[in-house]
């Protein structure tokens, strides 16, 4: 069964894709394409329902499929397994109902795209290899559906390849992926040569043998390493810079490709592999550390932007950032539990900007939006909850995560400290301030629209505001699931300071002024008249020139990277090897061929005394060859 | 040293004579000559062996020999007129046409 | 005197064997190719008189009557047809040294063979003499197939000659007309 859940989608993908696309020459129509694609992923959810109800009948035993003995190397078997726990449980219901929400909006949002079809093979195709990774038991299989995640992304960023642009994102995105790729490659030899097998439930086991029974391999060298490959999947620094540039693909897509799925993986894969990292102190110090930086970093780029998709953007590489200090301070469960609740609300607001984006026929830059709240209510209503939810105001989905968060990331016992807290609350500020931001300037105050454009101002189809309806619904109770405590029995929280205890429920309390006063300060600077906002910007303007430029970070990286290689490519590769050196020597051996051959044919000069010359010669030289038996 | 050995050293100094003949001289028709030259010597060598035995296998080949010179004479002269009614010389170094 | 009619044999040889080098090397000095057809002439003359000496008469007589009667004859008559003066230009080919000097290194190597390895002679030379008739006899008894074989060669030879004849005067018909 856990195959079939893996498998409909890729059935969607290869139905679609051959007959909706110019592959197959467009042989089906529209309802063909919307049953096929929708359909199969809601089946696939209905039996991970299925799933978790089997796994709970057993006691939570997990469930293990093997498919497929794929090789057998030495005496260890790569197999093809599925496993299903708590955890896989968790991000397969995600995956599958946050991905069929949002592939019946993209129904709405699509209907006038001339390539639905491939879109919607796509979109089966990115669902297929996040469940191969999600339901992977062993590393292998994890990394096949990671790299076909990465895969599906380039070919949905590049969704529109018309534009070189979008083509150019889609290439950035799959090449920094590939980069992180590097380090969970040498992660995974370091493990196979150390302990035969990539199955992850046996490596989690083989980690908790302390002493002479532990395994011959650092463990923080492979959470390091594993790490790295995470930085490029979840957006970290410093392999971050592609997340915004995926922006130039369409918005389901970066709903649900850059903000619920995908770029969890890299959470996924950390607390799949707890084992390691409960043993690897080092490592796990500097996930946090990263974690935290990113989250602060992002923020404050996110305070400056101008387009709606980036703003959501770098409010995901910074929820992210959130994500990995839980993971980096022991609280597992807490990350999983925040990337639910990052996934409905994130879901909802990029969705949200869809409809915003519909509504206006393409436009994204908030400085030309304005005064929609009464034109398009649901789209913002769903907007506003979502907002809220993220801004952390109780007793939203955000709050609870991300409070959690705050709290272990103070007093946990595997690497709480109260700075690691200090950033992370600033950073909760401004979360809560720009999001708020973000929503005053699209939707509230004076409309600043084209005129031709508030004309055609119109809600979305119901396929997409259904879709948004249900999302901001569980923004807002989805906090009350208590995932945490369903996780613990796999991943336990981390312990806490005794003497820090009474510190929770001021920390709870602050988190909630924190939250607030974020709505309160924008609501001062960019509800009242645009001056208030300008003139801070005025003062303020070296900052925000270098914010606007999100720090510099890819220039310099084209700098003291791209421009080098390049270079290194060029004169070394291309002029010095291949032309000097290979082709210079096939041509140099033609040549030496023809100049000895020129020579050669001196001999034949036409000159008869000459060729009886050598008769002559011949005839002596055959003497003295006779001489030798004389 | 005994008459064979003398008779081999003079027919291969024919031999020998005809070969420089072929080499340094630049009229055809004297070319011609000289290779006829080397055929004597040959033959000088090949009767001299020849009729040390009692057979009389030596002189048929000696006779054939002769046969087969003035076939070869009869062919090659004319062919010599032809070429030379071309080039209207009979300097070898005209005929070249065929260089590398 | 007793000297000279003992060893008669020697020196006539010894004289016939020198007076066909002289001649042979004139060939190579003289200017003018009738002289020099002259000289061959003398060569094969000589050559024909070692042939008696060695005691194969029949040889000598084919010697003189086909190399000088017919071959030596048709030389002469083609170098008459041709009016070859040759007063003009460099005697010699532009492989004159090169020439000598494979001459001298060939004359090495085959005396030097030859006075290292002659097989011995089952008799000394001029002993086995045998006459005309004998010759005769085996020659169309035992080697009857050479004899025929010789005769298909002659035809050939008349064919190309005739070949050579007709192909001469269409290209003279082509230069002609074309």
């Amino acid at each position: 069964m856990l195959t079939a859940i893996v498998l409909l989608p890729l059935l969607g993908f290869v139905l679609n894709g051959v007959l909706a696309t110019q592959l197959g020459g467009n042989r089906v129509g529209k309802p063909f394409v919307v049953v096929v694609g929708c359909g199969l992923p809601l089946v696939a959810f209905a039996l991970a329902v299925k799933a978790l109800f089997d796994l709970q009948h057993a006691n939570y035993a997990p469930l293990v499929e093997i498919v497929y003995r794929w090789a057998t190397i030495g005496d260890s078997p790569f197999e093809i397994a599925f496993y299903f726990d708590r955890l896989t449980a968790v991000m397969t219901l995600i995956v599958t109902g946050v991905g069929s929400v949002i592939h019946i909006y993209s129904v709405g949002y699509m209907a006038h795209d001339r390539s639905f079809g491939r879109f919607f093979a796509y979109l089966n195709l990115f669902l297929f290899f996040m469940l191969l990774l999600v339901l992977g038991r062993s590393l292998l299989v994890l990394f096949v559906g990671w790299e076909g995640v990465g895969l599906a992304s380039y070919l949905l960023i590049g969704f529109w390849f018309d534009d070189l642009a979008n083509a150019r994102a889609g290439k950035k995105a799959f090449i920094t992926n590939r980069i992180g790729d590097a380090g969970f490659l040498l992660g995974m030899f370091v493990l196979y040569q150390a302990l035969g097998t990539l199955d992850m439930d046996r490596i989690n086991a083989a980690f908790a043998f302390t002493g002479s029974a532990a395994p011959a391999v650092s463990a923080s060298l492979v959470g390091i390493l594993l790490f790295i490959g995470a930085t490029g999947k979840s957006a970290q620094i410093p392999l971050h810079v592609w997340l915004p540039d995926a922006m130039a693909g369409p918005t389901p897509v970066s709903a649900l490709i850059h903000a619920a799925t995908m770029v969890t993986a890299g959470v996924y894969l950390v607390a799949r592999m707890s084992g390691v990292y409960l043993q690897a102190p080092e490592a796990s110090a500097v996930i946090a550390i990263v974690g935290v930086a990113t989250a602060f970093f992002a923020a404050t780029i996110a305070v400056v932007q101008t387009d709606i998709k980036k703003v959501l953007a770098y409010s995901t590489v910074s929820q992210l950032g959130f994500m990995f200090l839980a993971l980096g301070v022991g609280a597992y469960g807490v990350a999983i539990f925040h990337v639910v609740t990052h996934a409905f609300f994130k879901a909802c607001l990029f969705l949200g900007a869809g409809s915003v984006i519909h509504a206006l026929g393409g436009e994204q830059d908030v400085r030309k939006m304005g005064g929609l709240a009464r034109r398009i209510p649901i789209t913002f209503l769903t907007f506003a909850v979502a907002t809220a939810a993220i801004a952390g105001i109780p007793p939203l989905a955000g709050f609870f995560s991300k409070d959690e968060i705050l709290w272990y990331a103070f007093a946990s016992k595997q690497g709480g400290s109260p700075l690691l807290w200090v950033v992370a609350a600033a950073t909760a500020l401004m979360t809560a301030f720009y999001m708020f931001r973000l929503l005053w300037l699209t939707f509230l105050g004076r409309s600043r629209m084209d005129h031709e454009v508030e004309h055609h101002v119109h809600e979305s189809p119901w396929s997409m505001t259904g879709v948004l309806l249900l999302l901001a619904m569980l923004s807002a109770v989805g906090g009350f699931i208590a995932l945490p405590h369903f996780l613990e029995p796999q991943l336990p929280l981390p312990t806490v300071h005794e003497s820090l205890h009474h510190f929770e429920t001021p920390l709870l309390v602050l988190s909630v002024v924190l939250a607030l006063a974020g709505l309160a300060g924008a609501a001062v600077l960019f509800g009242g008249p645009p001056e208030r906002a300008q003139a801070l910007q005025e003062r303020f303007a070296g900052v925000h020139r270098w914010l606007s430029g999100k720090y510099f970070i890819d220039e310099l990286y084209e700098r003291v990277i791209g421009r080098p290689l390049v270079w290194l490519s060029d004169r070394v590769f291309l002029n010095l090897s291949d032309r000097w050196l290979l082709d210079g020597t096939l041509n140099g051996m033609g040549a030496l061929g023809r100049w000895g051959g020129g020579v050669l044919s001196r001999v034949q000069n036409g000159s008869l005394h000459r060729y009886a010359w050598f008769v002559m010669m011949g005839i002596v030289g055959a003497l003295l060859w006779s001489w030798r038996h004389v | 040293m005994d008459r064979t050995q003398l008779l081999i050293g003079l027919a291969m100094a024919l031999f020998s004579i005809g070969l420089l003949g072929v080499i340094v001289r630049r009229n055809v028709l004297v070319m011609l000559m000289c290779m006829e030259l080397m055929l004597n010597g040959v033959n000088l060598s090949l009767v001299t062996f020849a009729q040390q035995t009692a057979t009389t296998v030596g002189a048929v080949l000696v006779f054939l020999i002769f046969v087969v010179a003035t076939a070869e004479i009869a062919l090659a002269i004319p062919i010599v007129l032809l070429l030379v009614r071309g080039k209207r010389t009979l300097k070898l170094d005209a005929y070249n046409d065929l260089k590398g | 005197m007793n000297y000279l009619l003992q060893n008669l044999e020697t020196l006539l040889l010894l004289l016939f064997g020198l007076c066909a080098l002289v001649g042979a090397g004139l060939m190579i000095v003289l200017r003018q190719p009738m002289r020099v057809a002259l000289a061959l002439v003398s060569t094969m003359i000589f050559l024909g008189g070692i042939y008696g000496l060695l005691g194969v008469h029949f040889i000598a007589a084919f010697q003189v009557l086909i190399y000088v009667g017919a071959v030596m004859v048709f030389m002469v008559y083609v170098i008459m047809l041709l009016e070859v003066r040759e007063a003009t230009g460099a005697k010699y080919s532009a492989l004159l040294v090169p020439g000598i000097v494979g001459f001298v290194l060939v004359l090495g190597v085959i005396v030097i063979g030859i006075w290292r390895a002659v097989p011995a002679p089952t008799g000394a030379a001029g002993n086995g003499a045998y006459g005309i008739s004998t010759f005769a006899v085996s020659f169309l008894n035992e080697y009857w197939l050479h004899f025929e074989l010789t005769s298909v060669l002659l035809v050939a030879a008349v064919v190309a000659a005739m070949a050579v004849i007709k192909v001469s005067r269409a290209a003279d018909r082509k230069g002609r007309h074309g």
